[in-house]
């Protein structure tokens, strides 16, 4: 696994900050925030291209895509993939975003406000596409197979991962490198703003007196694998991508649908789908925006799927915020590292209680239990209401014995 | 690839709002569509000025007046196309659900640049006014799944909603993706397509690039004497069921989808990144027939779009693959329409085969500007 974060970048540093449960909130230093009320995100800060990417591919990849193949090479490396094994029609790219290349087409767009439409240079506008964090990655790695884009907006990971998971069971890959991607850019940080989304200083998940989001930025790539490839290669796997569950509200663009019936849908379809009841759930990895709207209709969909079962629940959404389209996708990373350490992420700035928000936060310290099963949420706009479920490899009943297409 | 059968074509396009009207003038010769002065957005007489656009377009008669207020053209295009299918496959009647339910049907619909409309609407005023004057209502708009997430709001459509991004293979990408979730159980109907809208960004950006067609007297997509493309818009969602299941339910199978195959080939070490690669098109094109009878391939509904770099790829794979067999190209009808282009490209082939003088077999082919090729096999229903 490769995560580009606010708190750290490489799966080590990201984990050792979660734990301890440091938050990557600082001053927003790339553009003016003066006007709008709100000046903080969870920045990538230290992030050098040069020690990632090739010089061709740093003069050619705008933040988002660097951000992408810096996780993804780190991802490459962890996994002590050969090269050799990803130069293949075998190994595909299947990769999540929002916006792909925003500070690329803010450039240009500001060309052609400012000084016309014959400023936008032939040479840059190449370089704008939100599918090209995925061209540069099989680019980058040689890889033959499917390369596509899931533009997902925040459940953009989930929607990725879970796709290349289909590939693999479709027996159509036998390697994907999969995840997501996404820079702070200026007209979203406005937008989410305008929105009344922001917080002014920190972002309190499941708190009576939460106010808001903290936008983050990053990456989160993995290397998923054939069982069969794994073995073949001598890999030793961190865990199994079980099923999956997508719902669409149909209900509001941004605003989650009250009753939350659809995250209740993609809940239980993930658990069936792993060949599992709710029974089985260790622990959830929030989507916990920080958000009034979300916090109590994903509380209430936990309740309902759970029952008086109090399953312990973080959004690390609190120390690196909302990192919209790899939120879910480096979420994952910390799902697949809590079931390798049992160790649950904190969630930070939780002092009081909602009523509405009824769920067992993991309060501010890290905590510590059984981790089997992890899920993990994510609700977007567009109503995407998105759950993958990750096991503790030979801990899932054997596909064909889970009575469901996985 | 488990068959699967197109049981409604929803169609909004140059050549017609609807299926028929898009059928009609696909028997009719290209060229009629394309236009020198455009409605959709203004731009002084230009060589490269000739468009296949919409004209006035109005999605109230289809969709009704009410909500539309915020939403940008991609989402009226696909709002459109959206009523149009579900209504032809039978899925709504008169708006109203006729035969499945909310939590049955998905949409998984391709964009190439979708949002770029919208995201220069909003930075105009966050540059030449103030960003605190940015409209929350039409933020949405700049996030490139929000159109195809429209639909489903418009339609309460529940079980699935996803967007692919891929450039002009988008729209025959979004199929796979549409049959791995319906081969998973995961829907009973998939809304599959693409949109692109016109927009005065997007003719800006491929005029700049050099790549639009400034010599209408030798312009034919394919022929190599041609110079450029014309852009075109529109959006295309098909209903696509379980082929099995659709003939159960006695609905009308326009064609099947029973192959589909993808690849990428990287650019050489010094090449540059954009490029259109005839090796990937043979193995996706190789990988869509793998287990169909070659043989009964009668035609090739090709990408082919007017501009050397990328026509002449595709041609050359084409000529590998399929050599010999009949290759037709929507684009000289409506203008490459990026990330609907796949989609406009099944339909055409659902069109031309369905009297049989077509045969009974076409492949769908499209290259993307990166490296990547897209292939669909599409057949005539039995």
């Amino acid at each position: 696994m490769g995560v580009v974060s606010s708190i750290g970048l490489g799966r080590a540093a990201f984990w050792a900050s979660l734990v301890e449960g440091r938050s990557g909130t600082s001053t927003i230093t790339s553009f003016d925030t003066a006007r709008l009320g709100r000046g903080l995100a969870a920045q990538v800060r230290g992030f050098v291209a040069a020690d990632h990417l090739t010089a061709v591919e740093v003069t050619r990849a705008g933040r988002c895509a660097a951000f992408a193949l810096a996780a993804a090479r780190m991802a490459v490396r962890d996994a002590g993939l050969a090269d050799a094994a990803l130069r293949t029609e075998r190994a595909s790219v299947v990769l999540g975003t929002t916006m792909g290349e925003a500070d690329i087409c803010a450039a240009l767009d500001a060309r052609w406000i400012h000084d016309g439409a014959d400023a936008m240079s032939p040479r840059v506008i190449p370089k704008y596409a939100p599918y090209l964090l995925s061209m540069e990655t099989a680019q980058a790695l040689g890889c033959r197979g499917t390369v596509l884009t899931l533009p997902a907006a925040c459940a953009a990971g989930n929607y990725a991962i879970g796709y290349a998971s289909d590939l693999i069971r479709a027996g159509r890959a036998d390697v994907v490198i999969t995840g997501a991607a996404e820079m702070l850019q200026e007209l979203q940080f406005a937008g989410f703003v305008r929105l009344g989304a922001v917080a002014t200083d920190r972002c309190q998940p499941f708190d009576l007196d939460r106010q808001g989001l903290i936008i983050g930025e990053g990456a989160g790539v993995m290397v998923l694998e054939s069982e069969e490839h794994a073995v073949r290669r001598g890999a030793t796997a961190l865990a199994e991508v079980g099923g999956y569950g997508l719902a669409c509200d149909g209900f509001h663009i941004t605003r989650p649908e009250p009753s939350g019936a659809g995250v209740v849908h993609a809940l239980r379809e993930a658990i069936r789908r792993s060949g599992l009841t709710a029974d089985g759930v260790d622990f959830i990895n929030a989507h916990g925006t920080g958000t009034k709207a979300n916090d109590s209709v994903e509380s209430t969909a936990v309740r309902q799927v759970f029952g008086e079962r109090r399953v312990p629940l973080t959004s690390i959404k609190s120390l690196i915020g909302h990192c919209m389209g790899a939120a879910s996708a480096i979420e994952a990373v910390s799902c697949v590292e809590t079931i390798g350490t049992g160790v649950y992420p904190p969630t930070t700035g939780y002092v009081t209680p909602d009523p509405e928000c009824d769920v067992a936060v993991v309060a501010n310290v890290a905590g510590r239990g059984r981790a089997d099963v992890v899920v993990n949420h994510s609700l977007a706009f567009g109503g995407y209401d998105a759950v993958l479920l990750f096991a503790k490899p030979d801990h899932l009943p054997p596909p064909d014995a889970r009575g469901v297409l996985a | 690839m488990r068959p699967l059968a197109v049981t409604g074509l929803g169609v909004a396009s140059p050549l017609g709002l609807g299926w028929d009207a898009f059928r009609a003038a696909l028997a009719a010769p290209p060229g009629a569509a394309f236009t020198t002065s455009p409605t959709s957005f203004s731009a002084p007489a230009h060589p490269a000025l000739r468009v296949a656009e919409i004209a006035n377009f109005d999605p109230r008669p289809v969709v009704g007046d009410k909500g539309l207020r915020n939403n940008d053209r991609l989402t009226r295009l696909l709002l459109v196309a959206a009523r149009f299918g579900l209504e032809h496959a039978g899925i709504k009647r008169d708006g109203a659900f006729a035969n499945f339910g909310p939590t049955d049907v998905g949409v998984c619909g391709s964009t190439a640049y979708g949002s770029l409309e919208a995201i220069h609407e909003l930075d105009a005023v966050a540059r030449l006014e103030d960003p605190r004057y940015l409209n929350p209502a039409r933020f949405p708009n700049t996030v490139i799944n929000s159109s195809v997430g429209y639909v489903s709001i418009w339609e309460e459509l529940r079980a699935l909603n996803a967007t692919v991004t891929n450039g002009p293979t988008g729209g025959l990408d979004a199929f796979d993706a549409a049959s791995l979730w319906l081969d998973a159980g995961r829907a009973k109907a998939v809304l599959t397509g693409g949109a692109e809208a016109m927009s005065e960004g997007l003719w800006h950006a491929f005029r700049r690039l050099g790549a639009l067609d400034e010599s209408p007297e030798v312009w034919a997509p394919g022929d190599p004497r041609s110079r450029g493309l014309r852009l075109g818009e529109g959006a295309c969602l098909v209903a696509l069921e379980d082929l099995a299941a659709a003939r159960a339910r006695g609905a009308t199978v326009h064609a099947e989808v029973v192959g589909y195959g993808a690849a990428f080939e990287p650019a050489g070490d010094g090449q540059p990144m954009v490029h259109v690669s005839a090796t990937a098109l043979v193995r996706a094109v190789n990988a869509a027939l793998a287990g169909l009878d070659r043989a009964r391939v009668s035609m090739v509904v090709s990408g082919l779009a007017g501009l050397p770099a990328l026509d002449g790829p595709e041609r050359a794979a084409l000529a590998e693959s399929l050599g010999g067999v009949e290759v037709r190209t929507p684009k000289a009808w409506m203008g490459e329409t990026l990330g609907a282009a796949g989609a406009f490209g099944v339909a055409a082939a659902a069109g031309w085969l369905a009297d049989g003088r077509a045969g009974d077999c076409a492949v769908v082919t499209s290259v993307g500007f990166y490296g990547n090729a897209s292939a669909l096999v599409v057949r005539r229903p039995e």
